[in-house]
C-alpha cells in the first residue's frame, strides 16, 4: 500500500472542529427557532377561531342546513363563494413556483415557499367547503366514482364532478411540489438540530445529503412538476368557473367566465401572499432576503391582473347590454342597483379602481401601503364571488320567483374559522420549517460569488 | 482502495476538478453541493436524468385510465344526459386531462425518489453538514498509487481542504 500524502494527513488533523454555518441558514432557521409573541398572540387568536367555527358547524351538523341562510331560490351562499375564494388564493403559490422558475425568473426565490405554503393551506381550506356545502358531511365519498351496491356511477358530464377531480389533483400536485421544494431545506435543518426535532427532520428529510445525483434528479422534478403544475394552474380555476359558466342562469353564462377567474384567482392570490408575507418579515427579521424588490414585483403583476379583471366586468356589462337578452341585462342592472349594489361596487373599487394607484412607484414601494391595499383586494375578490353567485341566483328568469339572501350568522363564523383554520396552519409551519427555500437562495448568493471572483460563465 | 475528500467554496471550481477526474479515469467519486448548480451536474453526468421517462409513463397512464374509467362507467350505467351520447367524449378530455397530470406528477416523484434514494437511511460516511451550510464536497474512491495524483489535481483547483479518508 503506498503512504498516504503527507499533506492530506496534515489537512486530516487540521480539519476545523465546528466549520462555520452559512449566514443564510442561521438567519432562515432562526424563524424556527425562539420565542416570538406576535407569533403567539396569532397562533391563540387562530385557535380560538378554529374552535368557533367546529362548534358552528357541529351545530349545523345537529340542526341542519337550514341554519346556513339558504332560502329559495338561492342555495349556493356563502360556503361555495368561500371556496371559489380560497382555490383562487391558492393559485399565486403555484404560478410563482411553476410559471416564474419556467420563465427563469430568478426573483421568485425569496417568495416562492411562503407562497407555496399558502397554496397548500387554501387549497385544504377550500376542499372543506363543497364537503361542509353538502351538509351531511358523511356523505361525501358519493362525490367520488367508487364501486356500489345499487351499480350507479358519478356524472361525468356535469362540471361539478370535473370539480372534484381538478381540487383533487390540484391540491396533490401543490402538496408534491412543496414537499420536494422542502426536502434539502429539511436536511438543513437536520444537520443543525438536535434531540427529537433531529429524529423527525431525519425521517422526513428521507436521506437527502445534496450529492450531485440527488440534485439532477431534483431539478428534472421540479422542472417537471412546473411543466405540468402549470398547465393544470390554468384549468382548475377555469373548471372552477364552469361550475357556474355551463348552466343557463344568467349573468354565469358566459365564454370569458375561464380567463376571467383565472386572472381574479392569480391577483387575489398574489395579494394574499403580501398580506401573509409582510407581516412575516417584519417580525422574523426577513428584510435582507425578501426585499422591497421582490414586494414591487408583486404589485406589478397585482397591477396588470387587476386591469385583466377591469377589462373582464366592462365585457360582462357590455356583453349583458349588446346581447340584447333581457334577463342578463336585468341581472346585470340589479347586480349594480339592486338589493346587492354594496358589494357589486366595493368588487369595482377594491379590485379595479384602488389598484390604478399601483402606477405611481412611490406607492407600489411603500410596504405599509401595499398591506392595506392587498387587504382590500382580498375583502374585494370575496365580493366578487358573492356578487356574481348571489346576485344572479337570486334574480334568474322568472320575477316571482326572485328572492333575497343574508348570510347566517352560522355561515358568517365558518368563514370566519377558515381564515383561522388557514392561519394556524400556516403559523404551525413558520415554526417547524423554513420559510424561505435556503437552497435556492444560497443559489444565487454562490453564484454571484462565483462570477465576482471570475468563476462560473 | 484509498477515499479522498476535498472541500471547495465555488461550483466553477467543483465542475473544473470533476471534469477533470472523470477524464483521466477517475469515475467513482461523488459530489454534495450547497445548492443546485447545473454546471455540477453536467460535469458529474451529462446525460439528462430519467425521471423524465416516469413522467411520460405516469402523464400516458393517466390519461388511459382518465378516458378509461370514464367511458367503461359511462357504459356501465347507461343514462342519456343532455342529448349527448352516453360515452361522450368532450366533456371527458376534463378528467382526462386532469388525471394525466395527477398520475404523472406522482410518477415523477417516484423517479425522485428512486433516483435520488429519498427513503429514510443513514447518511453517507463522508457526508458533512457543512456541504448543507456553503461549502461543496467532492469524493473520490481510487487505487492506493492514484492519491497522489487525485490530490494534487484537487489542490491545483482551489481544494481548501483535501483529507485522506481511508486507504485499505
Amino acid at each position: 500500500m503506498a503512504p498516504p500524502p503527507a499533506s492530506a494527513v496534515a489537512d486530516a488533523m487540521n480539519a476545523p472542529a465546528a466549520p462555520r454555518d452559512s449566514q443564510t441558514n442561521i438567519d432562515i432557521m432562526a424563524v424556527t427557532k425562539g420565542f416570538h409573541w406576535p407569533w403567539l398572540i396569532a397562533l391563540i387568536f387562530a385557535v380560538s377561531g378554529v374552535a368557533m367555527a367546529f362548534g358552528a358547524l357541529a351545530y349545523e351538523t345537529y340542526a341542519g342546513l337550514g341554519v346556513a341562510g339558504y332560502q329559495a331560490p338561492v342555495f349556493w351562499g356563502v360556503y361555495i363563494i368561500t371556496f371559489v375564494f380560497w382555490i383562487g388564493i391558492g393559485h399565486a403559490g403555484t404560478l410563482i413556483s411553476a410559471i416564474l422558475f419556467l420563465f427563469r425568473a430568478k426573483w421568485r426565490n425569496a417568495i416562492n415557499r411562503g407562497a407555496e405554503t399558502m397554496t397548500v393551506f387554501a387549497v385544504l381550506t377550500a376542499a372543506l367547503f363543497p364537503l361542509i356545502h353538502i351538509g351531511r358531511l358523511w356523505k361525501f365519498y358519493f362525490l367520488l366514482p367508487y364501486p356500489n351496491q345499487r351499480y350507479l356511477w358519478v356524472n361525468f358530464k356535469s362540471p361539478l364532478l370535473w370539480d372534484v377531480f381538478a381540487v383533487n389533483t390540484y391540491l396533490t400536485i401543490s402538496v408534491l411540489f412543496f414537499i420536494v421544494g422542502l426536502i434539502p431545506d429539511i436536511a438543513i435543518a437536520r444537520d443543525r438540530a438536535v434531540g427529537w426535532k433531529k429524529a423527525v427532520y431525519t425521517i422526513v428529510s428521507a436521506g437527502w445529503q445534496g450529492t450531485g445525483k440527488q440534485w439532477k434528479a431534483h431539478n428534472r422534478t421540479i422542472l417537471h412538476l412546473s411543466g405540468i403544475a402549470t398547465p393544470l394552474v390554468l384549468s382548475v380555476h377555469s373548471i372552477v368557473s364552469w361550475d357556474f359558466a355551463m348552466s343557463i342562469v344568467p349573468g354565469w353564462h358566459a365564454t370569458i367566465f375561464a380567463p376571467y377567474f383565472v386572472a381574479g384567482a392569480i391577483f387575489g392570490g398574489f395579494a394574499m401572499v403580501i398580506v401573509v408575507m409582510v407581516p412575516v418579515r417584519r417580525i422574523f427579521r426577513l428584510e435582507p432576503y425578501i426585499t422591497d424588490y421582490h414586494f414591487e414585483n408583486m404589485a406589478r403583476f397585482i397591477l396588470f391582473t387587476s386591469l385583466i379583471c377591469g377589462y373582464a366586468y366592462g365585457a360582462e356589462y357590455f356583453i349583458a347590454w349588446y346581447s340584447g337578452v333581457e334577463p342578463e341585462q336585468t341581472s346585470f342592472w340589479q347586480r349594480a342597483f339592486g338589493p346587492y349594489w354594496v358589494s357589486t361596487w366595493c368588487m369595482i373599487i377594491f379590485n379595479v379602481v384602488m389598484p390604478q394607484l399601483l402606477w405611481i412607484k412611490k406607492l407600489r414601494t411603500n410596504i405599509p401601503f401595499l398591506f392595506v391595499l392587498c387587504f382590500f383586494i382580498n375583502l374585494g375578490m370575496w365580493f366578487e364571488r358573492y356578487v356574481i353567485i348571489i346576485t344572479s341566483l337570486s334574480r334568474e328568469y322568472i320575477p316571482a320567483a326572485w328572492g333575497l339572501y343574508i348570510p347566517s350568522t352560522v355561515e358568517l363564523m365558518v368563514l370566519t374559522g377558515s381564515f383561522c383554520w388557514f392561519s394556524m396552519f400556516f403559523l404551525l409551519f413558520l415554526k417547524m420549517f423554513p420559510i424561505i427555500a435556503i437552497s435556492e437562495v444560497k443559489e444565487l448568493e454562490i453564484h454571484a460569488r462565483d462570477h465576482a471572483q471570475g468563476g462560473g460563465h | 482502495m484509498a477515499t479522498l475528500v476535498s472541500v471547495y467554496d465555488m461550483p466553477s471550481d467543483v465542475s473544473t476538478v470533476v471534469r477533470k477526474l472523470k477524464s483521466r479515469g477517475f469515475e467513482d467519486l461523488t459530489t454534495y453541493s450547497p445548492a443546485p448548480f447545473e454546471e455540477i451536474e453536467l460535469a458529474e453526468d451529462p446525460k439528462p436524468s430519467a425521471v423524465r421517462l416516469f413522467t411520460l409513463i405516469g402523464g400516458l397512464a393517466g390519461v388511459v385510465t382518465g378516458f378509461g374509467i370514464q367511458i367503461w362507467m359511462s357504459m356501465d350505467w347507461p343514462i342519456k344526459i343532455a342529448g349527448k351520447n352516453i360515452a361522450a367524449i368532450p366533456p371527458m378530455w376534463i378528467i382526462g386531462f386532469e388525471l394525466t397530470i395527477l398520475f404523472g406528477g406522482l410518477l415523477t416523484v417516484l423517479g425522485l425518489a428512486i433516483f435520488a434514494g429519498l427513503y429514510p437511511r443513514p447518511l453517507d460516511e463522508h457526508y458533512s453538514p457543512r456541504f448543507s451550510a456553503e461549502e461543496f464536497g467532492v469524493v473520490v474512491r481510487c487505487e492506493d498509487r492514484d492519491v497522489a495524483e487525485v490530490e494534487s489535481l484537487m489542490r491545483g483547483h482551489n481544494a481548501k481542504e483535501v483529507t485522506l479518508a481511508a486507504s485499505h
